[in-house]
């Protein structure tokens, strides 16, 4: 079954972004646009990952991320952190509400893929039919 | 099991603090109290604040050799403590827009006198967010409509004419200038100015001129990529209690 990874992110650039970089694994982007449609989004569809912006209008990440850890299904889900929001009492508030990593924006592609990678397991979609059988 | 502090964070999560001189230079600015004895022993310890704050004091010279201000003193003198305000908030401002575009675009970005460049002409593009709480502006970054359609492109991936959407390279430059502010906010907060970012404003405009609020302070700058040029000005308003 594919990996789901929850994208939460009012950013459209930003969720572009990240579908292109998992493009070539074998998972399913969820989208949300802020932290009320990304507790919706998580509580149907259990995702094995969250990525999660602060900075967003309705809901912001750090009062999402509060609320699903004090969710009983949901509190146990990781979350990864991708936000521009570097400031020390922030970053402190959130690893105390459990988070698995941290990454700022701006970010290399190539980052955000070691730092899923630490999280779950990334396969790579088959991209090549296998040759005929003689 | 004992909280993580911020220093075991930074390292655990790879996070890159400001220069020690701005972090200092910015904390002594947010006191209000400070005096141009410290400030100035602090900034002459940092060549590239400097340089920076003698070009603020000798804005007709082209060349250091023009200078009539030449040393940081003379400069300070001359440009007093609301400038240094400027200067402290600019300095991470400037380095979070390098930053950005080498991660995100590969592109190494100078800065440069907005003097030097060719200025926009007719419709640009004009991003703008504003700051609030203890500290107080708006950023805005003006480009050409080509600029920025480059950009978006180098950003998404795509060929500059696969972008027909004015709308699509607009969210992209919303949210290149969020990424820049944001890094430039965290470090405010970080040097005891707290303040929150407003939602990104993305418009097409011929207007190049800015409004200022009363008693508040320009610093304009200017980035040159090849074949690109970007046009930054940081408005700070007085402060907040």
């Amino acid at each position: 079954m594919p990996i789901k990874i929850l994208s939460v992110d009012d950013s459209r650039t930003i969720r572009l972004i990240v579908g292109r970089t998992l493009r070539p694994f074998d998972c399913v982007l969820i989208e949300a646009g802020n932290g009320e449609e990304g507790l919706a989004a998580a509580a149907r569809e259990k995702p094995d990952l969250i990525l999660l912006d602060v900075t967003m209008p309705v809901m912001d990440g750090v009062t999402m991320l509060t609320q699903l850890r004090e969710t009983p299904e949901l509190k146990a889900t990781p979350v990864i952190m991708l936000t521009a929001e570097s400031g020390r009492e922030n970053v402190l508030h959130i690893a105390r509400l459990g988070v698995r990593d941290y990454l700022v924006k701006p970010f290399k592609e190539e980052q955000l893929l070691e730092k899923i990678g630490k999280v779950v397991s990334l396969v790579k979609k088959e991209t090549a039919a296998l040759p005929a059988a003689a | 099991m004992p909280a993580a502090t911020y220093l075991e964070l930074e390292k655990k999560y790879g996070l890159q603090p400001l220069p020690d001189s701005v972090m200092r230079l910015t904390q002594l600015v947010a006191r209000q109290n400070a005096d141009l004895d410290q400030i100035g022993k602090l900034i002459s310890t940092d060549p590239v604040l400097s340089q920076r704050l003698l070009r603020a004091a000798n804005p007709r010279a082209a060349s250091e050799e023009d200078y009539s201000a030449t040393t940081v003193e003379e400069a300070l003198m001359r440009t007093g403590v609301a400038c240094v305000l400027l200067l402290a908030m600019s300095t991470p401002l400037a380095d979070a827009l390098l930053k950005t575009f080498q991660t995100m675009l590969g592109w190494k970005l100078v800065g440069c006198r907005p003097g030097t460049l060719e200025a926009l002409t007719g419709q640009h593009v004009a991003c703008k967010i504003g700051f609030a709480g203890k500290a107080n502006g708006e950023v805005y970054l003006r480009l050409s409509a080509n600029t920025a359609r480059l950009i978006a492109a180098g950003i998404l991936g795509l060929p500059p004419e696969a972008l027909t959407n004015d709308a699509e390279v607009d969210d992209t430059m919303g949210e290149l200038l969020n990424i820049c502010t944001g890094n430039f906010k965290s470090n405010l907060c970080d040097a005891g100015l707290e303040c929150k970012l407003q939602p990104p404003q993305v418009r097409r405009t011929s207007e190049t001129e800015d409004e200022l609020a009363d008693g508040g302070g320009r610093e304009r700058m200017a980035f040159q990529a090849p074949n690109v040029n970007l046009f930054v000005n940081l408005h700070v308003n007085p402060f907040n209690e």
